[in-house]
Formats: structure tokens, sequence, C-alpha cells
């Protein structure tokens, strides 16, 4: 018994000492990157975009141009259905037995956030999550990939408290993370013009019915109405306001939420709806990298149409292949993030050109839509938020 | 032989961490918390007939009593925190076993499948504790001067606590509360009239069952390291179910085995993307199908079963 | 809070109420035949809804026959499903059927993600979605209509219920399955029927709330309401199923207005649970006896 326990624990102790640590994931020939995102669960739809439809999009075209110096980039995703512990489970498998050289746009803030300990205990870089927490800032090897939730939100109070003046307004928000970092910054930002939010509500995700929290949001007589919510949700919140003719209130979807899928279920209910937009219009914008992007898709997925979550993976795989081009032959991960850090006014066509730097976030600026027929019409330049 | 038998896999098992690579023994450590909590559904299924489906509540419960206790300064030694996790979940499981004692079937499918529901959104409304949907980071399980860090050390601890479970699962049987327990399962009425005091080893089937799935909960938080409330939906309360209906009902090694096959399908069936609930679906169904009795009652005793 | 306002409120947790309502009926019917819960209505709700509005998107058929198109889908389905898995488990326990039936879940839900994408959709819809104005209350035709035409449903089933052959033989089933095979009756057509019949008030249920929830792989979760709204009624009972589906549509719409943000979204499953623990016979149902 006595020497069980020692056996026990030696072993603790032995196990106890970090791991050592190798290089992986890249060959002469290959270039393996992975990611757990959702197959399945609440975020399906926007996870299947992301990876299969957008990474792998542009990484066909690099591919079936000769690679990244020489390189072909093969992929490898795993299905964590939202869950954390899945994702945790996933980016293991991915780092330690199919060895992955970083993991590239992986969904959500639970998941992501999971993962983060890990890959930063193992420094495997993560490259661009689909999620805008501030969690994920400020850490060595994380590159953030979507326009995170406090510089949306201080976008948003400087455009319309800065300059179109308004005084009053209120929030719709999903019950979670993304609502709640939403409604924390615009409150931070509505006090230095000595404002306050005049009502805020909360939705629970995946709800069917708002006209409790609209009937509560009317009442508090807001100029503004924030959205901070998912597709679905949304397009009920703008469903209701039309059915109970509640027209005096300028509606302004988040940035995540400004996109072509809640137009089309929100119907003309969301006519003169305002926004923050994160990308070009995927299907109908006339910049050239917009009509390529479009061409490609055409050409590999004819059957799946352009929209803004496989243009964002589409963005990060093209943001990965200027980093790993600049890292040059000698592909490590280090010099991978050494290289994604020196990137200075990169122009990929479809964002203004684009610093990345010590702060290691990518996106930094939206711009100002209106509905008008059914179409996001743009208002304004790209916006700032420093 | 049969000694020689647990001494080889008791060997096995403790080389583990040396014989195969880094992931396989995390996973073997999911795989453990997991028997753990099909051992203590089958304690309540395979003994008193009462179908739980709200365990991922008590497993919640457990993972986010263990992950505030540990995020506490200072934090307590990681069998304490178990213990506590354990004792705290079994209370909730008394709370909900007095109840549900007049509730039997698909009614108490239902008010376990609600119960589940209401835990999580109680971890969504308690975000100041809890940090709601964030969810929350768990640090590093402490023994002593030893840092839990590694995941050969978290299997340890997940090893140990599951040996001394399976052990205590299994004297159960020998003792009057588990002759108790198995006179209930043959028969309510049988079992009353020879003076069980059916209400009372109900509820504590309940509360043994809530014990051994906070227990596994509270190693779940140290093994992943994080949870949030997305983990612990109705899914995963299914998934316990079927761990005991694929082991087959009432059996200890059936457990295991049950929670073995449905890890393992479920890490496998991963790389499957949006085929995987297609083909996790469609096993289940014909596990039901074709296997009713579930793994164990395929194999052959070579014993009978003592009754 | 305006009266006017607080009537709309009201009249939209009718109409999704209506909706639990069917959808509690739906799991009563299959629950008085074979004594289980089936987890999949929901999930039947929404390829049924799903293959309607394919047949829209492909013909541009007018709305009455994308929702035949939906029932018979409906029919089909249900029936495919009796036959080739419920019926075969028959020897099983319903706690088997009932894991079979969450498997059939995760099966249909996968197979519409394949089909159709995990996207939503919008839904094309009887009814106008801009307010009546009748005074100072405004009311959505929209909800009028999905509270009409539920209603009218459950007026249909109740008809078939008391006065068809199929309808008094599913009674019998309900209440003494042995009695009723010693009265001549099939049970086994009235399972296959029960599953029919509860996947055709599926498909209406579903046509009825896609244009407000939208059409998507997920939409089959509301079978989760209906469970309640059934228990809130006292499961096997169907005007208890109208009651508490009304009742808890209209409880979970009222609560956010009061209720601290804490428990709102709780309501539902508080509920049941409440009923559950004082009143296991739901708000309408007798107190049941029980064999020994």
């Amino acid at each position: 018994m006595r020497t069980g326990l020692a056996v026990v624990i030696a072993l603790l102790v032995a196990a106890a000492a970090p791991p050592a640590l190798a290089q992986q994931g890249v060959t002469d020939s290959e270039i393996v990157l992975g990611g757990s995102n959702s197959f399945s669960g609440p975020l399906a739809f926007t996870g299947e975009q992301a990876t299969r439809y957008g990474v792998d999009l542009y990484f066909k075209v690099v591919n079936d141009a000769g690679g990244i110096n020489g390189r072909k980039i093969r992929t490898i995703y795993y299905d964590d259905g939202y869950k954390p512990q899945e994702a945790v489970a996933n980016t293991k498998k991915l780092v330690e037995q199919d060895r992955v050289f970083a993991i590239i746009a992986p969904q959500g803030t639970p998941p992501v956030v999971a993962t983060l300990g890990y890959l930063e205990e193992q420094k495997v870089p993560l490259l661009f999550p689909f999620q805008g927490s501030p969690v994920t800032r400020g850490r060595p090897w994380v590159f953030n990939g979507m326009l995170l939730y406090d510089r949306q939100a201080k976008m948003m109070i400087d455009y319309l408290v800065g300059q179109r003046k308004f005084k009053a307004v209120a929030t719709l928000y999903q019950d979670d993370e993304y609502g709640k970092s939403f409604l924390t910054a615009f409150e931070k930002n509505l006090a230095p013009h000595g404002l306050k939010m005049v009502a805020a509500e909360s939705v629970k995700r995946g709800v069917t019915d708002v006209s409790a929290q609209i009937a509560k949001l009317q009442a508090a007589k807001p100029e503004v109405l924030f959205l901070v919510l998912t597709p679905g949700p949304a397009a009920q919140a703008l469903k209701e306001r039309q059915r109970i003719g509640w027209t005096k209130v300028v509606a302004v979807s988040s940035g995540p939420l400004t996109d072509e899928r809640y137009l089309a279920l929100a119907g003309d209910a969301a006519e003169g709806v305002e926004g923050l937009s994160l990308w070009p219009d995927p299907v109908a914008s006339d910049l050239a990298a917009l009509k390529r992007y479009r061409a490609e898709m055409q050409k590999y997925f004819p059957k799946n149409e352009p929209n803004r979550y496989s243009l964002s993976g589409y963005f990060a795989a093209m943001l990965f292949t200027e980093g790993a081009k600049r890292a040059g032959r000698t592909l490590t991960r280090s010099a991978l993030v050494t290289a994604l850090e020196g990137v200075k006014g990169f122009d990929s066509g479809i964002l203004p050109p684009l610093s990345i730097g010590a702060d290691h976030e990518t996106q930094k600026q939206g711009f100002w839509v209106r509905v008008e027929k059914g179409r996001f019409k743009q208002l304004t330049d790209w916006l700032k938020a420093e | 032989m049969r000694r020689a038998a647990l001494v080889a896999g008791g060997a096995v098992l403790l080389a583990w961490p040396l014989l195969v690579p880094r992931y396989f023994v995390f996973l073997t450590s999911l795989i453990v918390v997991n028997a753990i909590v099909a051992i203590g559904l089958n304690l309540l299924s395979g003994y008193t007939n009462q179908l739980s489906f709200g365990h991922a509540g008590f497993f919640a419960v457990g993972a986010y009593v263990a992950a505030v206790l540990t995020v506490r300064e200072p934090a307590l030694p990681v069998v304490l925190t178990l213990a506590l996790a354990g004792l705290a979940t079994a209370l909730v499981g008394l709370a909900l076993g007095v109840p549900c004692l007049r509730l039997e079937g698909l009614y108490l499918a239902m008010a376990t499948l609600a119960f589940g529901f209401v835990v999580v959104e109680a971890i969504l409304n308690l975000d100041w504790l809890t940090r709601g949907n964030d969810g929350l980071a768990v640090p590093v399980a402490r023994l002593g001067p030893l840092a839990l860090a590694s995941d050969a050390a978290k299997y340890y601890l997940v090893l140990a606590v599951g040996a001394l479970m399976v052990a205590a699962a299994v004297n159960i049987a020998r003792t009057r509360t588990g002759r108790a327990l198995l006179a209930i399962r043959e028969s309510e009425i049988a079992a009353q009239a020879s003076g069980v005091h059916l209400a009372a080893y109900k509820t504590l089937a309940f509360a043994v069952s809530a014990f051994y799935t906070g227990v596994a909960g509270g190693l779940f938080a140290f093994v992943v390291g994080f949870i949030s409330p997305d983990a612990f939906d109705v899914f995963l309360s299914v998934d316990f179910v079927a761990m005991i209906i694929v082991g087959g009902l009432g059996s200890i090694p059936g457990s295991i085995l049950g929670a073995a096959v449905i890890t393992l399908l479920y890490d496998w069936l991963a790389a499957f993307q949006n085929y995987r609930p297609l083909f996790f679906g469609l096993i289940l169904i014909g596990c039901m199908l074709f296997m009713p009795g579930g793994i164990a009652s395929r194999v052959p005793r070579r014993t009978p079963p003592a009754r | 809070m305006t009266t006017a306002a607080l009537i709309h409120v009201v009249v939209s947790g009718l109409a999704t109420g209506s909706i639990y309502a069917l959808m509690a009926i739906a799991l009563v019917i299959i629950y008085n035949a074979t004594r289980t819960l089936n987890f999949a209505q929901g999930e039947m709700l929404m390829i049924s809804t799903f293959v309607g509005w394919a047949a829209w998107e492909a013909l541009a058929l007018p709305l009455v026959v994308v929702l035949l198109v939906a029932v018979a889908a409906a029919a089909l389905l249900a029936w495919a499903i009796e036959w080739a898995v419920i019926r075969r488990a028959i020897s099983a326990t319903h706690f088997d059927v009932l894991i079979i039936t969450l498997g059939l879940s995760l099966v249909l839900r996968a197979a519409a993600g394949l089909v159709w994408t995990h996207d939503q959709f919008p839904f094309p819809s009887f009814f106008d979605n801009r307010p009546l104005v009748l005074g100072p209350v405004r009311v959505a035709p929209v909800s009028l209509g999905i509270i009409g035409g539920s209603l009218g449903l459950m007026l249909a089933l109740g008809a078939l219920f008391r006065w068809t052959r199929l309808g008094r033989a599913m009674r019998a089933v309900a209440q003494n399955q042995r009695a009723a095979r010693l009265m001549g009756i099939s049970v086994e057509r009235v399972y296959s029927a029960s599953w029919v019949l509860a996947g055709v008030v599926g498909a209406i249920a579903g046509v009825l709330i896609a244009p407000v929830v939208f059409l998507s792989s997920s939409m089959g979760l509301v079978v989760i309401n209906g469970f309640t709204a059934a228990v809130l009624g006292g499961f096997g009972s169907m005007p208890g199923a109208v009651v508490g589906g009304m009742l808890l549509g209209v409880l979970e719409n009222l609560a956010p207005l009061w209720l601290p943000a804490g428990i709102k979204h709780s309501v539902p499953f508080l509920l049941m649970i409440a009923i559950l623990m004082i009143r296991p016979s739901g708000v309408l149902g007798r107190a049941r006896q029980r064999k020994v």
C-alpha cells in the first residue's frame, strides 16, 4: 500500500514537469492549420460558412496558385457545438495529435476563451477568432479577428451622440457576453457626454417573442434603439416594432448583426434601420476584391451564396497568408507572430489599408449604413475608434 | 485469477500516462469523470427505477461549486473542494428528490428535465458568482505543495477519486442499504411490505446519485479548466442516460464501459463536423433497437448475479 | 405601461401560446396512444415546414398549397418513423423509446442542416404584420391569425375525437389498451394514426409560426415549451394542453414586464417544476388512481 502511494506521488511529480515543445505543422510541402468550431448547435451556420466556405475558399485559391512559399495549406476542423469542454478537447487533439501549426478562426466567446490558457502554454498562435469580446486582447499568441466589441460600441456612440446629437438611447441586447460587452461599453461612452442609457432590456438566446421587451423600451421613449442581438431575435424585434407602429425611433444594429441575413428575415420591417457595418456588402459591393471573392465562391462552391461569415473567414485566411509570406521559408510560430506584428498598410481590397502592430488587433474600422429598399446603403466613410 | 487481472489492470492504469500520447491521457480523464456520473446515475435508475434527465444539472452544480471554491483566495485543497462539491450537490439532490417522490415515469423525466434547465438559468443569473454566460476559468487544483497542472497530474487525481467511487459503489450493494435498494428495484410494493422505508431509500438514492455526479462535476471543472452554462445543456443529460443504457442498467462495469463508449464516440465524431449529430443520433437509435439491455447484457456472466 | 400596450402583449402571448398548445396537443396524442414522449415532435414540425418552404421556393405555389404540402410531408414522415423505428422498439421500455425519439431529433435536425443549411429563412405568412388600429389598441393580424387558426384546428381535433370512429378508437386506447384490443380495436393502427395525426398538427403549427420565428433547423426547440404546456395542463389531457399552452404563452410574455431581469427567463421551467411538485395532474387534471 505504502509503495503504491509512493509510486503515485512519484508519477504525480514526474507529470507535473512542463512538457517539451517542438515545432510542428510545417513540412517542406505543407502547412497544417486547424480549428474547433460550431458545426452543430446555435452557431452552426456561421461556423460552417466561416471555415469551410471562407477560410478554405481562400486557401483553395492560394493552393491552386502554388501555395505559400511552395507549401500547400491543409485545414482540419472539429465540431464543438459551442460547448467549451469540447472546444478544449478538440484543440488539444489538433495540437497534440494532428500537430497543427496554428489555430485559425474558431468561433464564440466561451469556446475560444476555454482554449486560451492551453494555447498560450503551448505557444500556439490563435489566429483571428470569430468573436469580439475584449477578453482576447493583449495576449502574446492571439491575433484578434473581429472588431472588438468595446471599439464598436465607442464608434457607434461617437457617431450617433457626437456627430448626430442624439440624446436618448436605449438598448435591446442578448443576455450573454456579446450583449453585455456592448451594453457596458455603451454606458461607459455615454458618460463623457453626460448621458445615461434610458432603458435596456435583455433577450434570451433563441427567444421567440420580444413584445414585452419592446413595449417596455417604447415606454422609455428613446430616440435611438441599439439592437445587440443575433439575426433571428433582431428581425423579430423589428417586426414587433412594426406591429405596434413604433416609428419614431432609429433602430441601430451592432456590427456582428449588420448583415444581409437579418435584412432578409425582417423584410420590409427593416426599412430605415441603421447600423455599423464591418464589411463591404458581400453580395453587391463592386470593389474588385469583393468581385474576386464572389467569382471564386462561384468557381469552388457554386451552390453556396456569398455572405459576411464566409467573407470574414476568407479575410482571416488572407491575413494568415500575408503573415506566412512575410515570415518566409523558415516558418516558425514565433516568426509568424513577428511577421504579423510587422504588417503595415496591408491593402486587402476588402477593408481599408490595415496595420496590425503590437496590439494584435486586425479589424479596427467600420462604416455607417442605412437600409434603403432592402439593401444597406453606405452613409459614411470608414469610421475609427481610438 | 480475478485478483491478478485486477492488479494488472491497476498497473496499466497507473502507468497509462507513460504509455500513451498526452491527448489520450486527457481523454481517459474525461472517461473516468463520465464513468463516475454514469455510476451515480445508475445508483438512481438501476436500483430505484427513477430515470433522471437532469443529471447535467447536478454535474453543473458540482462543477461550479468546485470552480468557485478554487477561484477564491485562499483556495481549498482539492480533496476538500471535491468533497464540498459532492455534498453541495447531494443537498440539491435531496431538495429535488423529496418532491420527486410523488412522481414516476415520464413525470419524473420531465421534472428532472426542467431541473436541468433551471440550473442553467440559475448559473446565468448568479453571474456575480459564476460570470454567467462568459464562463469561468478554473484555476489549477492544488494538493498541498503540488499544482496539478499537467494532463497526467489531473489524470491521477481523477483516477484516484474514480477508484474510490467505484469501490464505494461496488460495496453499497453488499450493505443493508444496497439490499434495500435492490429490493426496491425488484418490486417497490414487495420491498415496502418487507419493511423497507421506500421514501427514505428513494430519497437517499437521489442524494447519493447527486453526490457522485457533483464530485464528477468538480473533477470535470479541473480537467477541462473552463466551464460555461453551454457545457451543461439537456443533451449532456441525454448523454449520461445514453451511457447507462448503452452500458446496461444497474451494472457498474457497464456504466464504465458505457461512459467510455460515449466519450470516445463523441471524440471520434467531432471530425465529422456537421454530420456528427446525425451519426450520433443514428448510433443512439441503433443501440436502443438492437441492444435494448445494453453492452453489459451481452457479456456472458460466469456466475449468476446475486439477487 | 398603458392598457393598450398590455393588451398587445397579452394578445402576442396568446399567439405564441396557441403554438405551444398545438405542440402540447401533438405530444399528448402520441403519449395517450403509446405512453411515450416524442422528443422529435419539434423536429418533425421543422422538417415538414421546410418541405413546404422548399416547394414554395421551387414552384412558387400559393400558400394554401404550401400548407397542404407541409401536412402531407408531415403525415408521411410521421408514418415512416412510426413504421420504421418506433414499431420495431415495441418490446422496449418507454425510456428506450424516449431515447430513440431523442436520437431522432438529433438526426432530423442534422439532416435538415445538411439539406438546407443551419441558416434562418423568412417564411410567407397568411396574415399581415402591420397593426389593426382599434381606438388606442393595436393588434397584429398575424397574432389574431395564429390564434384563430390554432383554435380552428383544436375544434376540428375535438370533433375528430368525439365523433369519428378513429377518434373513439384513440380515446379507447388511451384509457385502456387491453380493453380496447379486446373490443376489436387494432391498437397498432391507432399507434400509427396517432403519429400521423401528431405530425399533421405539428405541420400546421409550423406553417403558422414560421413567419414569426422564422424557418430554421433549430425551430423545433419549441417542443420544450410544448412539454411545459402539456405538464401545466396535466399530461394526457387535451383541454389541459390548450389551457396550459395559452397560460404559458401569456405568463412568459407578462413576466418580463414586472419580474426582475434575474428570473424572467426561468418562468416556464419554474412553473413546470412548481406544477409537478404541487399538482402533478395539472391545472385541469384529476388525480390519477394508482393501480397495484
